[in-house]
């Protein structure tokens, strides 16, 4: 109990001094190039988001076009959410449309009966669709593999259900909403909208990116990778998994009222269709559910294809479905993967130009008894 | 004085198997203590209920004289045992850095505050990576840092894995078969590094292990099990002697 409360960190660094340092080098050159390679990730980043912001300035752009570019990332931030759990925590969920959903209508009923704020709107969509996703993760997550998938999609059918028999969310006829929003009380259109959209891009980025790299996304990766050796570190697995399926289900929501904003209506032969938990998952699958630039590849790829198809719209399903199962078979990490695939080998050799071969430690203890 | 670690009367049925009958062990603390017997003995299946992965069908567990047989499986390391597996258990795509950080997860505290990366929870994160560092350093590890653990060599992956334990700041850890599959020189390290852990650091350790040459050096007590049953216990000397023992288990090797 004593060990526990001093710890044993301050005995084990006096402890190195004593072993015979056999080979063990420097690890400053590697660390100094993974900031730096950190680095460059953050500006390379950055310099996206600043060519988001001065994408309505583009010449030839006109507002239509920034109605378009928010759908975009709409369902990049929703594939976000889905990839918090396909690729981080192991989880598969085919039902992430009903949270979408959810998000969709609590913003719109937050703007019709009370006249909130949009930004009131889409805090409130994320805030119901975490809280269901709690409830619910308990539930499936109790589930195992497929069966887990199935629930989800239960759950999509269910919602599509709700709101389409429930009088409160007005069915097939649907909610229609004041056709300008008001951010802060200035009211906005579809290019304000866009900056709105792109600021929420930025938050969800910054919050997944905060939460991957902390002991949060440590613990969801090590349940992924393997449950018994993270349960025997002590990590929680029910506990975790909730956290990820309430966040995961939070950050669909808001993608979700951002939806329903951006559109001004919102109704249940809209939302009540599958389709939209489909194209969240073929975006974050195509895109690569376990990089952070894997969601805004795939959102790009399902909002842009049938769009440049144009009047070959229909086709479009199936040319995504082809392109689903190609990249399954060919580049089963994502497309996003293939792209920074030279930029990661390079990186690598790097590394491994700096750091030494393992060494092993020279015995003193066996050889003296042998 | 209540023992670290006691097991009193565990049984473990399988269906019609008894994997363990009425098995008693006690540990004490600051002390190796080996647990062998041959193959099918019971022996994992004991660990396994001791780090509560395993429901026992009857009998009881104390930890220091408290009955822990109602805690989990992630609650174990909250109260100071960590444990290492038969095959490595490793998080084998990710580097060796974050396996042992995963290690030290009973110390990061309130996730909400670590999700957000507010100052006080990077600060902690920041403890943590150097407590990390330093365990690397102390297994020589350190070069292999942000090496995926999937490229190390098998010997290494091994120490990974006891770093990763070692990273909760256990009071006891549980060994199951360290060295099997090692060679006679990653053998050597691991036994070093046993004896460094208990001597230097006061961990108790109970471990599996059938490679002869590292029990009867390292423990200070062994336990022998055979058919699911406690078999004989003694000092390595008394076991070396004892004729049940060498009928059941080490035979020839010991009359060679």
């Amino acid at each position: 109990m004593i060990l526990a409360r001093v710890g044993i960190a301050p005995t084990i660094a006096s402890n190195v001094r004593e072993l015979p340092s056999a080979g063990d080098a420097k690890p400053e050159a590697v660390t100094l190039l993974k900031q730096r390679f950190h680095r460059q990730n953050v500006y390379m980043v950055a310099a996206l988001f600043v060519v988001l912001l001065l994408l309505p300035y583009a010449p030839g752009a006109q507002s239509w076009m920034a109605a378009q570019a928010a759908l975009v990332i709409i369902y990049v931030i929703a594939a976000q959410g889905v990839a918090l759990l396909v690729g981080y925590t192991g989880l598969v969920t085919v039902g992430h449309g009903g949270f979408l959903a959810i998000g969709a209508y609590t913003a719109a009923l937050l703007t019709k009966y009370f006249g909130v704020d949009l930004l009131v709107a889409i805090a409130g969509g994320g805030a119901i669709a975490a809280f269901i996703g709690m409830l619910l993760g308990l539930v499936f997550l109790r589930l195992a593999g497929p069966f887990m998938a199935i629930g989800t999609l239960g759950f999509a059918f269910f919602v599509g259900t709700i709101v389409t028999n429930v009088p409160l969310f007005e069915g097939r006829d649907g909610i229609s909403l004041p056709p300008t929003n008001s951010v802060l009380g200035v009211k906005v259109g579809d290019i304000g909208f866009y900056y709105v959209a792109v600021v929420m891009l930025a938050l969800m980025t910054l919050f997944l990116y905060s939460l991957l790299r902390s002991g949060v996304g440590r613990a969801l990766r090590a349940l992924r990778d393997s449950e018994r050796a993270a349960e025997s570190s002590g990590v929680n697995r029910l506990f975790y998994r909730t956290l990820a399926f309430s966040v995961s289900a939070g950050i669909t929501g808001v993608a979700g009222a951002l939806n329903g904003l951006l559109i001004h209506f919102v109704s249940a032969e809209v939302y009540s269709d599958i389709w939209y938990s489909v194209d969240i998952l073929v975006a974050v699958v195509v895109g690569g559910a376990s990089m952070m630039m894997g969601p805004f590849v795939g959102g790009f790829f399902v909002v842009m294809l049938p769009f440049f198809l144009d009047q070959l719209a229909d086709f479009a399903s199936i040319l995504k479905g082809i392109v689903l199962i190609v990249v399954l078979l060919f580049a089963p990490a994502g497309v996003c993967a293939v792209l920074s695939g030279p930029l990661r080998a390079w990186r690598r050799r790097k590394l491994d130009e700096v750091r030494p071969a393992a060494a092993p430690i020279v015995p003193t203890v066996m050889t003296a008894n042998r | 004085m209540t023992s670290h670690l006691r097991c009193q009367d565990i049984t473990v049925r399988f269906g019609g198997l008894v994997a363990c009958n009425s098995v008693s062990l006690e540990v004490e603390r600051g002390k190796i203590v080996g647990l062998i017997g041959p193959n099918g003995a019971g022996k994992t299946t004991l660990f396994n209920v001791l780090s509560r992965f395993q429901e026992a069908s009857a009998g009881d567990l104390f930890y220091e004289g408290r009955s822990i047989r109602n805690k989990k499986p992630h609650e174990m390391i909250s109260i100071g045992m960590a444990r290492t597996f038969q095959n490595i258990n490793l998080f084998s795509e990710q580097s060796t850095l974050d396996n042992i950080l995963i290690g030290a997860h009973r110390h990061v505290g309130d996730p909400f505050s670590h999700m957000y990366s507010l100052p006080h929870a990077r600060r902690r994160e920041r403890e943590l990576v150097k407590q990390a560092t330093e365990i690397a350093s102390m297994l020589h590890l350190s070069d292999q840092l942000d090496n995926a653990v999937k490229n190390l060599p098998y010997g290494l992956q091994k120490r990974v894995e006891l770093a990763r334990a070692l990273a909760s700041r256990p009071e006891i850890i549980l060994l199951d078969e360290p060295v099997a599959g090692c060679n006679d020189e990653e053998t050597a390290d691991l036994c070093t590094i046993v004896q460094k852990l208990n001597k230097e650091l006061g961990i108790t350790i109970l471990l599996v292990e059938h490679d002869m040459t590292m029990v009867m050096s390292v423990c200070d007590y062994i336990y022998v099990m055979n058919f699911g049953a406690n078999l004989a216990a003694g000092t390595p000397a008394q076991i070396r002697e004892n004729p049940e023992v060498i009928s059941a288990y080490l035979g020839e090797e010991v009359a060679a």
